[in-house]
């Protein structure tokens, strides 16, 4: 009993903000509701047929390229660093600790960090590319180049955790193996796809399964950098969402949209668990 | 300890990497990494390390650079790199706008207020999860830990209207609520790990000695915890600090954080004061940096013995 009064604060807390909104906001999606105007109107699966004929797919598509993107790129650059840094070369945790700055810069900094380099005017990006053979961009007014830009900007803010996250997992890896290796004449390249990747290949699927969830509901960045545009070709599920709601005061088409998002969302959840319960268990 | 079959916790979504390894657990890895012998793996490492360092740490300079760089100067294609005049004006001009002062105060008393509440609550909660077994713990658990898989901007749609029925749009305890909800899975854990290695023993001999169970946890369990309690108001301060959505959403301008405040006054206009908004973004970035460095003791290269127990 005494144990069960200790959870309360806190689970009344989630209650408020966590269960109740997501609940409540489910239920919209089955009625026509203003965010302004008080009343509402049970429509039954209308929203969410109208939702699916309209822009679910072009959400659905652009949310996966953002999300595969902001997953991958940082991966990539994680894992380079993360190889690099254990090699045990001079000064690597100074460099180590440089390298986490991106990652404690609040997301309206990135943001705005990025807003400038990527301007069009007067954007560093632009002077860099230049020499190289780019035509000057506006990155961030054009469809075809914006959504390239916000998942620079976020792979900027991200890849230090996947750095921290691997090189943990790397230095986990028992040297004896390596040296094992090195006597039966494996090359570097044979060790890293026979001991190093198979070793850590759970840590791999963690972060990799993590990044995705966190990016496939990630707001700030794009909202900041673009609000969704030029002509919607940033929008995702989250900045759609909150855009129906807060800006074009439809609850209900904002439920159903976000009653998809959830389905898909709580799919990658149910994977995440799964997985990670698998390994507990190894 | 009975070990639960629980997802291992990972930082929240927007947060610094504050998972922390309790007291009891923390160990010397015995580095395991390459000698870099061999020159094809000095030269891909350092070819790596060069790229990648560049990719990070260009964009702090750039931004350290403009912060610095006169107005005019500024406004100049192609970008100076090296700023051939340097000034502080951009500084100075951030102290004579009032309205950069009440996002700040808001800011800081949000965050304080959201830093203590959160050690409050998860203190109690991961105690309760750590020294206690009943029906419906694990389910609990697994809820705390899932709703920071819920999308924030799905639940603002209708968290909006609770607040608003209240009355309590535009103020700091939304504000408050809010930010303190979506710090307990994180901190919640880390207390609890701080909690499972104070031995039972010792909460016993407390309840012999006639101590009520809120007084052991008070002035014993509490004190033994105390660096897990700081590295948990730290976290909670940083998530109240860098929050966006629900600040943007629940507050308006006079009760508006400093990261919604500060797009409300440098994003949109067509010329942007692109020294005075870098400027803003390195002093909001300051206190983070701060945090973070009270906490790397903390932040022990085991920060994912939990993740990669395996």
């Amino acid at each position: 009993m005494f144990a069960v009064l200790l959870v309360v604060p806190g689970m009344a807390l989630m209650a408020v903000v966590v269960a109740y909104p997501l609940v409540s906001a489910l239920v919209t999606a089955f009625f026509t509701q203003s965010l302004v105007l008080p009343g509402r109107e049970f429509v039954g699966f209308q929203n969410i047929v109208d939702v699916l004929e309209d822009d679910f797919l072009r959400l659905l598509g652009q949310t996966l390229v953002f999300t595969l993107g902001t997953t991958i790129a940082p991966f990539v650059i994680g894992f380079a660093l993360a190889l690099a840094l254990n090699t045990q070369i001079r000064g690597s945790k100074v460099f180590r600790g440089l390298m986490l700055i991106p990652w404690l810069v609040p997301g309206v900094v990135v943001s705005f960090l990025w807003m400038w380099i990527f301007n069009a005017n007067y954007g560093v990006m632009n002077a860099i590319l230049e020499p190289l053979g780019v035509s000057p961009q506006a990155w961030l007014a054009q469809p075809g180049t914006a959504m390239f830009a916000v998942i620079v900007a976020k792979t900027w803010q991200s890849f230090p955790w996947m750095m921290v996250m691997l090189l943990a997992g790397l230095q986990t890896v028992p040297r004896e193996l390596h040296e094992a290796a090195e006597m039966d004449g494996a090359g570097t390249v044979r060790r890293f796809f026979s001991i190093t990747v198979p070793q850590i290949g759970g840590i791999i699927g963690l972060v990799l399964l993590l990044e995705f969830i966190w990016n496939f509901q990630h707001f700030d960045i794009i909202y900041v950098l673009t609000g969704g545009g030029p002509a919607g070709s940033t929008e995702t599920f989250a900045t759609s969402v909150y855009e129906t709601a807060f800006h074009g005061f439809d609850l209900g088409r904002a439920g159903a949209l976000g009653l998809l998002w959830l389905v898909l969302l709580m799919a990658l959840v149910v994977v995440y668990v799964r997985f990670s319960e698998r390994s507990e268990k190894r | 300890m009975t070990s639960t079959a629980l997802p291992t916790v990972a930082p929240a979504p927007e947060a610094p990497p504050v998972v922390v390894d309790a007291p009891g657990r923390r160990r010397r890895r015995q580095s395991s990494g390459l000698r870099s012998d061999r020159p094809g793996v000095r030269l891909a490492s350092w070819a790596a390390l060069i790229v990648c360092g560049g990719f990070a740490l260009l964009p702090v300079y750039w931004l350290l650079a403009t912060s610095l760089t006169p107005r005019d100067q500024v406004f100049s294609y192609p970008p100076k790199l090296f700023p051939t005049e340097i000034t502080f004006d951009a500084y100075i001009s951030l102290t004579s706008n009032p309205q950069l002062f009440t996002y700040l105060q808001n800011s800081v008393i949000v965050s304080v207020i959201t830093a203590l509440l959160s050690v409050i609550v998860s203190a109690y909660m991961g105690y309760s999860f750590s020294k206690f077994r009943y029906r419906g713990r694990r389910q609990l658990m697994y809820f705390v830990l899932a709703s920071q898989m819920f999308p924030q901007a799905l639940l603002l749609v209708t968290l909006y209207s609770v607040f608003s029925a209240y009355g309590l749009l535009n103020t700091y305890t939304a504000l408050v609520l809010s930010f303190t909800t979506f710090t307990l899975p994180l901190c919640v854990w880390m207390l609890k790990g701080f909690f499972d290695t104070i031995p039972d023993e010792l909460i016993e001999a407390a309840r012999v000695d006639g101590a009520s169970r809120l007084r052991t946890i008070h002035s014993i369990v509490l004190p033994l915890a105390a660096p897990g309690l700081v590295a948990a108001g730290l976290f909670a301060f940083v998530r109240g600090w860098n929050d966006f959505i629900f600040a943007l959403t629940l507050a308006g301008p006079d009760k508006q954080t400093l990261p919604p405040g500060l797009v409300n006054t440098y994003v949109g206009e067509a010329a942007t004061a692109w020294p005075e908004l870098m400027a803003a973004s390195l002093v909001v970035s300051l206190p983070v940096a701060v945090a973070f460095m009270l906490l790397q003791r903390y932040l022990v290269s085991g920060m994912t013995a939990g993740a990669v127990k395996g």
